[in-house]
């Protein structure tokens, strides 16, 4: 076997090996288990960086194992999964550090943090799938390693909240299937392809492509919480914060966004899925997600609970950037995925580092708190200003490339969406900014830890200033090589033949 | 002919290490280990004999038919052979900790019996030595039923005895129908004879209702949940696993080959069948609070899926239903192993008072989530494969409504078993003693499921196995 | 002077204000907020033009200081010296700290705007300066302070949204986005209009120009010295410089605009005469001439864009009157604050504090509470309800009896259903068969 095809497999056994081992490793190896999760991460962020230098030296990374006569397991490496690739394999870096601080001395880590590298495995499994069929093995195996996740509590709100999980996630996967098993009858292939391969069926098909592709988005729907298959997301906010903040920015949410992504684009076709009339619709429901989330947000005072509906929002804006046909929404889907990814997960790292040292989870318990923690509340204040949306930061450049190619597409409406989700975005956000840091704080807090003269612990504090500092370059450095906005521009030249 | 020695080894076999195992109960462990072990050999070197050479027939003492013993092995036979094998190796390495001497004296001798019996079964070429086979079979499962000892498993074991005889019975007459308007037994010569007439009919009616019965089929499957739940925990993983499986087969062999070809309607009304046995036995299942009462309900609507294969009667069908078979003995051995340990841990099953045991036996609940995932058919698993093939052969052949039933049974098994793991991971409100469960327990267990979990990751190698000697090829080809 | 030198030197006039707002950094440096200003001190200092670009930075952007810019720096300069001085005082609070973290925000975020090149380092650098000097008027002010402080953020959140649509109109038509090929791409645009309005109310929510004037009253009632200096210098004259650079003056002729444009600057004059003549207040003098002034370069700015020609000149004009305007409000109000401390009677007492709340306030707090009350659920009430149903049916007597009894039946009659069913199966399948 060469390099190029066992290439994704060592991307994929990077983080499988160490989850695997750190199962069976008892409770206070605590240097192994950190060890073991800093290596694997590292190392799986070092394949991928050799994986984008080949890819771009033309190397073709695929691995092909078959499971079934005519359907092959295909692991492979196209931009648009070194994008996906490369947002969550940095983002488990920070997470893992975050996750190790944000656990120290609770019960059950060698669980957790097996489950934890299994979810990350699922979701690299998901960016690298090659075909429709290898998609679904992933997304599945997703669903089943996040439960124990969010579960992890073991309380018996945390089982309803699994419950729920998965009565949503489990019912969208079997759509998935019935989906995938249906196009296979009917093309024959589920291999992604660029500008996808069902535009050569006949007429007399459409009607059935039509259903197979509402089946199909259902089933990714729920995980990426389109209205009305969002109900699991806020429920799924008694997980920790760790796991909270990898399933808003990378692992489930994403995966549901990323799976909509490539069967728009390398299964349909995004011009024969207008053909078929399909986008409008996909386009009007993110559109209703977008504003139902935001005013639900606005509702919350659960911090948590509004950052989940804020996520609700944020990630149809991705597949509003799919669903609005054109070059320029595209790069403005495709780039809002990774920049969702790293706000958000910055302002759930802030979360959890209130509610880890000062017991803070509630937005009116916020007042002041910006001067008990001027760098977590520094991050979040960015975090936020990303999501409304604020020059220079990374969710201005994805609102642009959405409004730009709203109106080169056509449809202007959007441009209005866009303005009302803003003005929601900043209803909601604003306030917790001002009462952070207008505010006078109370004179004790709900449960407070003191860590000396720091506001908090090295291991918390460091990973949502990195993400805070990557929204802002990401933002910043648009233009620059190599950054996300350069990439889908990248891939938007791919998908539609430019 | 090398393959003979393999064919046969493999029923004389556990035959010789069942009379061992009586003769000198206090080494039966070690011996029923060497004889799984050799059996496991037998099987494979069986495979890599069929892979050469293609389906094999060998007459017994060199008569062969119509008179002698004739022994036939395919693609088909050899997929139940290596199930069996797998099943096999595991619940001997389980049992090693489970029955304590008293019971291991009786247990081993039992379930060599019974291993040569399913061997002998799978490999039978005529439906005489069929019927001979399930009788035996038949009566060694209730004697390992009745080892668990105490009314209820006396009771579970009379009552599967009446059963089983019962439907012996029809078969038997099923057959003496048979015999008596061709002349033969062989299931080749048969094959070529038969033709549509009163009698024929009459023994099709009544060999599949006595193998239905045998199979559990709804609403044939009211002895099954008791007597599978009130089995020690290996018994209960062999009769799910295997023994109702083979009468599956005995039925699947002689559609395939003896049964005219019939209406579309039959095929219609097994499926129907089964879709009723898939939907009353997941619910069923849902509403246990007993966990071995719940994985036995969890059987019967398994049993269903194997039926939904009827109607398609496509090769993508068959393999799917086989696949299915497959998974589920593998997938059900593990789960049934898991409950065991659990019963073991806490003394009870009452699913609601599990207590955390997922900290405290990790491993049995990893065996427990991954062969569900295989049952609920979610990949990357066999039972996903199996789903996919039988639902792409719904779809092909326009019958969607089947592939509905496929993923409703889908829905109700993964509520069971996420309401089971559920609850393992909270406190219940009353703790209790726990004793400590041997390790071989745990991980035979776990190696179970992960077989379940490899059938889907390296599907291409059954599925090529089954090929051999197109077992589906004739009739089943549209 | 090489480029390189003049690159870092442009990049750190409002890059170094930017550092030294981290409180870190500016931690041992005895005067921040005075420090800040030298990089722009030495570019003034400088009499050449130069300028930077920077691909790599949003979408393409620059930097550049020219004749007309060196005037709005000069301004900038002298005024953000002048505040700088006058919030030295407490020093060593976290009060302050704060302040002067969010006066070195505006500060680069103003100088930035009066340097930038394009369209969006431009947006950015307002956006910045907004979001700064809302921080510099509520921080540690009293309840009048902070109601300034959230009109003026709602309205700036509002002239964000309308100067976005804008960008976007403008991106639709064109990549580059710097000023003079906007201009030129926008004019034969079909959708100038709507961009022409976009940017009108923007600025003129930005800039505080009648009759978009809410914020502009109140922020120069409760404003404290150092953020009263700056009103004139920063927010206003920010948006109106913004005004000029991205409508496509000189490049299209419309005179209906242009008209109605006359005619509300000649309103807003009036406005402010007689309201400020029934105010009557000396605090206020410094807002009414504000809109007075405001209202005079909305004249002139309709008369530049009703001619083309009127309108390439209009451009000097527009950027002397500006610094004016900025000097001149400082002075008024610095004047004013003067007098104030000689006589305090002069200076009527700020509104009366505990006022109702104002509808714009009342409203959206309204709608929140109502959303908190329905409940978390997805569509309210109804999720849960189907969910309780379904659990009901579930548990329903009929239900579990029919499964219960079903499966009861089947064990209790057992060997008689056996042999029935038996018979039956056989019967079915012999009838199938003929």
């Amino acid at each position: 076997m060469s390099w190029d095809t066992g290439m994704p497999l060592l991307v994929l056994a990077s983080s499988l090996l160490p989850g695997l081992v750190i199962f069976f490793l008892p409770e206070e190896r605590i240097v192994t288990r950190t060890t073991l999760n800093l290596a694997g991460a590292t190392l799986k962020l070092a394949l991928v960086g050799v994986m984008i230098w080949g890819a771009l030296y033309g190397h073709h990374y695929e691995t092909r194992l078959p499971i079934l006569p005519g359907l092959d397991l295909v692991l492979r490496a196209d931009p648009l999964s070194i994008l996906f690739v490369a947002l969550s394999s940095i983002l488990w870096l920070v997470t893992t550090i975050y996750a190790i601080g944000y656990l120290e001395g609770s019960p059950n880590r060698s669980r957790f943090f097996g489950f934890f590298s299994l979810c990350v495995t699922a979701t690299v499994g998901v960016a690298l799938a090659g075909n429709l069929i290898t998609f679904l093995l992933f997304y599945e195996l997703l669903t089943l390693v996040t439960y124990p996740l969010i579960v992890h509590r073991g309380t018996e709100v945390a089982r309803r909240a699994g419950r729920t999980y998965l009565i949503y996630t489990i019912a969208g996967g079997t759509l998935l299937l019935l989906g995938t098993v249906w196009l296979y009858t009917l093309a024959g292939s589920l291999d992604f392809t660029a500008r996808g391969f069902l535009s050569g069926l006949g007429g007399a098909h459409h009607t059935a492509l039509v259903i197979i592709f509402v089946l199909l988005i259902g089933g990714l729907g729920v995980k990426a919480a389109l209205i009305p298959l969002h109900g699991w997301l806020p429920q799924a906010m008694v997980a920790p914060a760790p796991v909270s903040a990898l399933l808003h920015a990378v692992a489930v949410v994403k995966a549901g966004a990323f799976g909509i992504m490539r069967v728009v684009y390398d299964v349909y076709g995004i011009q024969f899925a207008a053909t078929l009339g399909v986008t409008l619709p996909l386009a009007i429901v993110a559109a209703v997600t977008i504003i139902y989330g935001s005013m639900r947000a606005l509702f919350q005072d659960d911090l948590k609970r509004r950052l989940a509906f804020s996520t609700v929002s944020q990630v149809a804006y991705i597949v509003l950037g799919i669903a609005i046909v054109g070059p320029v929404a595209t790069i403005g889907g495709l780039v809002h995925l990774v920049h969702q990814g790293v706000m958000k997960i910055t302002l759930f790292f802030c979360a959890g580092n209130l509610a880890e040292t000062l017991g803070i989870h509630k937005v009116s318990e916020m007042n002041g708190v910006g001067r008990r923690m001027p760098w977590t509340m520094a991050a979040f204040t960015i975090g936020t200003f990303g999501m409304i949306g604020a020059p220079p930061l990374a969710g201005f450049i994805s609102k642009w490339y959405l409004g730009v190619g709203a109106l080169d597409g056509g449809q202007g409406w959007v441009v209005f969406i866009l303005a009302g989700s803003s003005l929601l975005n900043a209803g909601y956000f604003l306030p917790i900014l001002y009462a952070a840091w207008f505010k006078a704080p109370p004179d004790s807090w709900p449960a407070e830890r003191s860590f000396g003269r720091r506001e908090t612990a090295w291991a918390l504090l460091a990973p949502p200033v990195v993400t805070a500092l990557l929204t802002l370059a990401a933002g910043l450095l648009a233009s620059a090589p190599f950054s996300p906005l350069q990439w889908a521009r990248f891939i938007t030249t791919l998908e539609y033949a430019l | 002919m090398p393959w003979l020695h393999w064919g046969v080894i493999a029923i004389v076999l556990p035959l010789a290490g069942a009379m061992s195992c009586f003769l000198w109960p206090r080494r039966a462990i070690p011996l029923g280990l060497v004889t799984a072990l050799g059996i496991v050999t037998c099987v494979a070197g069986l495979g890599w004999q069929l892979v050469e050479q293609g389906a094999q027939r060998y007459a017994v003492g060199g008569w062969g038919a119509p008179l002698g013993i004739d022994l036939y092995a395919d693609g088909l036979s050899l997929l139940m052979l290596m199930a069996t094998a797998a099943v096999g190796l595991g619940v001997s390495i389980y049992s090693i900790g489970y029955f304590n001497r008293e019971k291991a004296r009786y247990f081993w001798p039992l379930w060599m019996f019974l291993w040569a019996a399913l061997n002998a079964l799978f490999l039978s070429a005529d439906i005489f030595n069929l019927y001979v086979t399930l009788e035996l079979l038949g009566l060694a499962a209730v004697a390992l039923v009745a080892l668990a000892g105490g009314a209820e498993a006396l009771t579970g074991a009379m009552r599967y005895l009446l059963v089983s005889l019962l439907g012996s019975l029809f078969y038997l007459l099923g057959v003496a129908l048979l015999y008596h308007s061709f002349g033969s037994v062989d299931i080749a010569i048969l094959a070529a004879r038969v033709e549509s007439s009163p009698a024929v009919w009459a023994a099709v009616g009544l060999i599949s209702a006595g193998l239905l019965l045998k199979t559990a089929l709804f609403p044939l499957h009211f002895w099954l949940p008791s007597t599978h739940a009130s089995a020690p925990a290996p018994v209960s993983a062999l009769l799910s696993a295997l023994v109702v499986k083979a009468s599956f087969y005995i039925l699947l062999r002689l559609w395939l080959e003896i049964f005219p070809p019939t209406s579309a309607v039959l095929g219609q009304l097994l499926a129907l069948l089964g879709a009723t046995a898939v939907l009353w036995g997941g619910l069923q299942a849902l509403r246990q609070t007993r966990l071995k009462m719940l994985i036995a309900y969890s059987t019967v609507a398994q049993l269903g899926y194997l039926f939904l294969a009827f109607p398609l009667a496509s090769i993508t069908g068959w393999t799917g239903a086989l696949y299915m078979l497959l998974s589920h003995a593998v997938a059900k051995t593990a789960i049934f192993m898991a409950a065991g340990n659990i019963l073991y841990f806490g003394g009870h099953d009452r699913i609601a008072d599990l207590d955390r045991v997922v900290q405290r036996l990790p491993l049995t609940v990893t065996a427990f989530a991954l062969a569900g995932a295989s049952i609920m058919g979610l990949p990357p698993s066999g039972g996903f494969i199996a789903k996919w093939l039988l639902l792409e052969a719904a779809i092909r052949s326009g019958q969607w409504w089947w592939g509905g039933i496929l993923i409703l049974g889908g829905l109700l098994s993964a509520a069971w078993v996420f309401k089971v793991v559920g609850y393992a991971f909270t406190r219940s409100r009353a703790p209790h003693e726990s004793r400590a469960v041997p390790v071989g327990m745990e991980w035979s267990a776990l190696a179970m499921s992960m077989v379940a979990i490899l059938l889907g990751l390296f599907a291409s190698w059954p599925l090529a196995l089954m090929e051999i000697g197109l077992p589906f090829g004739g009739k089943g080809a549209e | 002077m090489n480029t390189t030198l003049s690159a870092i030197l442009l990049l750190s006039v409002p890059g170094y204000p930017l550092l030294l707002a981290f409180p870190a950094l500016r931690s041992r440096s005895p005067w921040p907020c005075h420090i800040a200003l030298l990089p722009a001190v030495i570019l003034l200092a400088v009499p050449a033009a130069f300028s930077v670009d920077l691909p790599w930075l949003l979408f393409g952007s620059g930097l550049a200081v020219g004749e007309r810019s060196r005037w709005l720096l000069a301004m900038a300069v002298v005024l953000w010296g002048a505040a700088a001085t006058l919030l030295r005082a407490p020093a060593n609070q976290p009060e302050s700290n704060h302040l002067t973290t969010f006066f070195l925000l505006t500060l680069a975020g103003s100088l930035g705007a009066i340097l930038a090149t394009d369209l969006v380092g431009f947006f950015t650098f307002s956006t910045l300066m907004g979001y700064g000097f809302y921080g510099l008027l509520v921080n540690g002010g009293e309840m009048a302070a902070q109601r300034a402080g959230r009109i003026y953020l709602a309205l700036l959140i509002l002239a964000d949204l309308a100067l976005f649509e804008a960008l976007l109109i403008v991106a639709a038509v064109t990549d580059d986005l710097s000023f003079g090929a906007v201009h030129q791409a926008v004019a034969p645009s079909a959708s100038l209009n709507l961009y022409l309005s976009m940017v009108l109310v923007g600025f003129a929510l930005k800039a505080g120009i009648w009759p978009l004037h809410f914020w502009l009253l109140p922020a120069f009632r409760s404003a404290r010295p150092a953020a009263a200096l700056l009103l004139g210098g920063v927010p206003i004259a920010t948006g109106l410089l913004g005004a000029v650079h991205w409508l496509p003056l000189g490049e299209i002729s419309s005179p209906g605009l242009g008209l109605a444009l006359q005619w509300l600057g000649v309103g807003a004059m009036l406005h402010a005469i007689v309201a400020g003549r029934i105010q009557g207040q000396l605090k206020m003098l410094p807002a009414y001439a504000a809109i007075f002034a405001t209202g005079l370069f909305i004249t002139a700015l309709g008369a530049g864009l009703a001619d083309s020609a009127a309108g390439s000149r209009y451009g000097d004009l527009a950027h002397l009157f500006i610094v004016s305007l900025g000097f001149g409000l400082a002075v008024l109000t610095v004047g004013i604050g003067w007098l104030a401390a000689r006589s305090p009677d002069a200076v009527a007492p700020a509104k009366r504090a505990g006022d109702p709340a104002p509808w714009f306030e009342r409203w959206p707090g309204a709608v929140v509470r109502w959303g908190a009350q329905m409940g978390s659920d997805t569509l309210p009430r109804l999720r849960a309800s189907w969910l309780a149903t379904a659990g009901r049916l579930w548990q329903t007597r009929a239900w579990q009896s029919a499964l219960d009894g079903g499966e009861r039946s089947l064990q209790r009659w057992a060997f008689a259903i056996t042999l029935l069913l038996l018979l039956g199966v056989a019967v079915a399948f012999i009838g199938a068969l003929s």
